[in-house]
């Protein structure tokens, strides 16, 4: 019973979208701690996954979205920013900082509003 | 200890290193002009060096992404400049004393890029917390 | 009518032994009532058997994840969290079906024969 409840592709979706959403803001965060370290290359969410994730919540199946797993990988799509081959660029990084905290502000909502729903029909308040 | 921010352990060593650097780059500004350091030469241009510091992996941690560190402060070995002022006391006898070699553009160049990585840093934190306030809010009725 | 013969499990294990009643022992009555039916899986006993398990799994992975959290390891916050709210809305849903099934119990008591 229990596992209908919280199997909801678009409730697991979400959630699976703000596990990635946090892991980017891992990626971020180091990218913006290592501005100024000689070689460094910038990290990010790894490209498949995002895809795969696009993927799995269109195809609103609950099974296919739980077994995602996301992780980080070297953006190799990066340009150097300087001449000892640093690849972050302190305006970009901070950018995307801040549309990721938009994001995950969205995803928390989401996830909030499902539970509250769930409850709602539960106890009717 | 509980740990609520997580992933913001290189950005407290980034913090550090930027810091160290406004030292540095500040200490170069203040003795732009001594031509009598502790050994009696002109003072010669400190240089903040950074390296990678692969971070210790915590058990069960995310991530083992490098972390930023200062490997020494090395000294620019550039020789200081010769500048005629025949009425300084340390003229030679030629009527030039020897200055550091530090120019304030490059210094305040220096500044601005170490302060703009020091604020992003700091931004960095600030961002960590609102997101875990948000995140605590999740189940609030 | 009555309402609750709505209700599939009413209609199938009550509504026989309501039909009996005047012939037996008002006072009989709570043990005639359906206590276990093992050999049926999907009787609602064991309907509500599985739930009161998979509610307790739940609160324990809750648990397990909160403490993972406050003893330093590496848990992010939104899972800890989630999965507290989660414990919750179960723990909620098992309760309000206890709630139902105490209503209809007594709506059932209070029936005059």
């Amino acid at each position: 019973m229990i596992e209908g409840l919280f199997n909801q592709p678009n409730y697991l979706a979400a959630k699976k979208t703000l596990d990635a959403v946090a892991l980017r803001q891992d990626a971020i965060n180091n990218n913006l701690a290592n501005v100024e370290t000689p070689g460094y290359k910038r990290v990010d969410l790894a490209p498949s996954f995002e895809r795969e994730l696009e993927k799995a919540a269109a195809s609103n199946d609950s099974g296919q979205i739980s077994t995602l797993s996301p992780s980080l990988a070297v953006d190799t799509t990066a340009t150097a920013a300087s001449k000892d081959g640093n690849t972050v660029h302190l305006e970009q990084e901070l950018m995307r900082m801040n549309q990721n905290a938009l994001t995950h502000n969205l995803e928390t909502q989401l996830v909030g509003n499902m539970l509250a729903r769930m409850r709602l029909a539960i106890t009717g308040k | 200890m509980i740990q609520i921010l997580t992933g913001i352990q290189n950005t407290s060593a980034a913090l550090d290193a930027e810091r160290t650097r406004l030292d540095v780059i500040s200490q170069n500004i203040a003795n732009a002009h001594t031509t009598h350091d502790v050994d009696g030469k002109p003072y010669q241009r400190r240089v903040v060096v950074f390296e990678t510091a692969l971070q210790n992996a915590m058990a069960g941690d995310r991530s083992t992404l490098p972390a930023i560190q200062v490997a020494k402060i090395a000294v620019d070995k550039r020789p200081p400049l010769k500048v005629p002022d025949p009425g300084n006391p340390e003229a030679d006898a030629q009527g030039m004393v020897a200055v550091p070699n530090i120019n304030i553009h490059e210094e305040m160049a220096d500044l601005i890029s170490a302060s703009r990585t020091f604020e992003a840093n700091l931004a960095v934190v600030k961002n960590a917390r609102s997101m875990a306030l948000a995140t605590l809010a999740i189940g609030r009725h | 009518m009555s309402p609750l013969t709505a209700i599939p499990a009413y209609s199938a294990h009550l509504l026989p032994q309501v039909e009996r009643l005047p012939a037996q022992d008002i006072a009989e009555l709570p043990s005639t009532l359906p206590a276990a039916q093992p050999a049926d899986s999907n009787s609602f006993s064991s309907l509500l058997g599985k739930l009161v398990s998979d509610v307790n799994a739940q609160q324990q992975a809750a648990g397990q994840n909160v403490n993972a959290l406050q003893s330093g390891q590496n848990v992010p916050l939104h899972q800890a969290v989630i999965s507290m709210e989660e414990a919750n809305v179960s723990f909620q849903l098992m309760v309000e079906v206890r709630n139902r099934l105490l209503e209809s119990y007594q709506e059932i008591m209070r029936m005059q024969i």
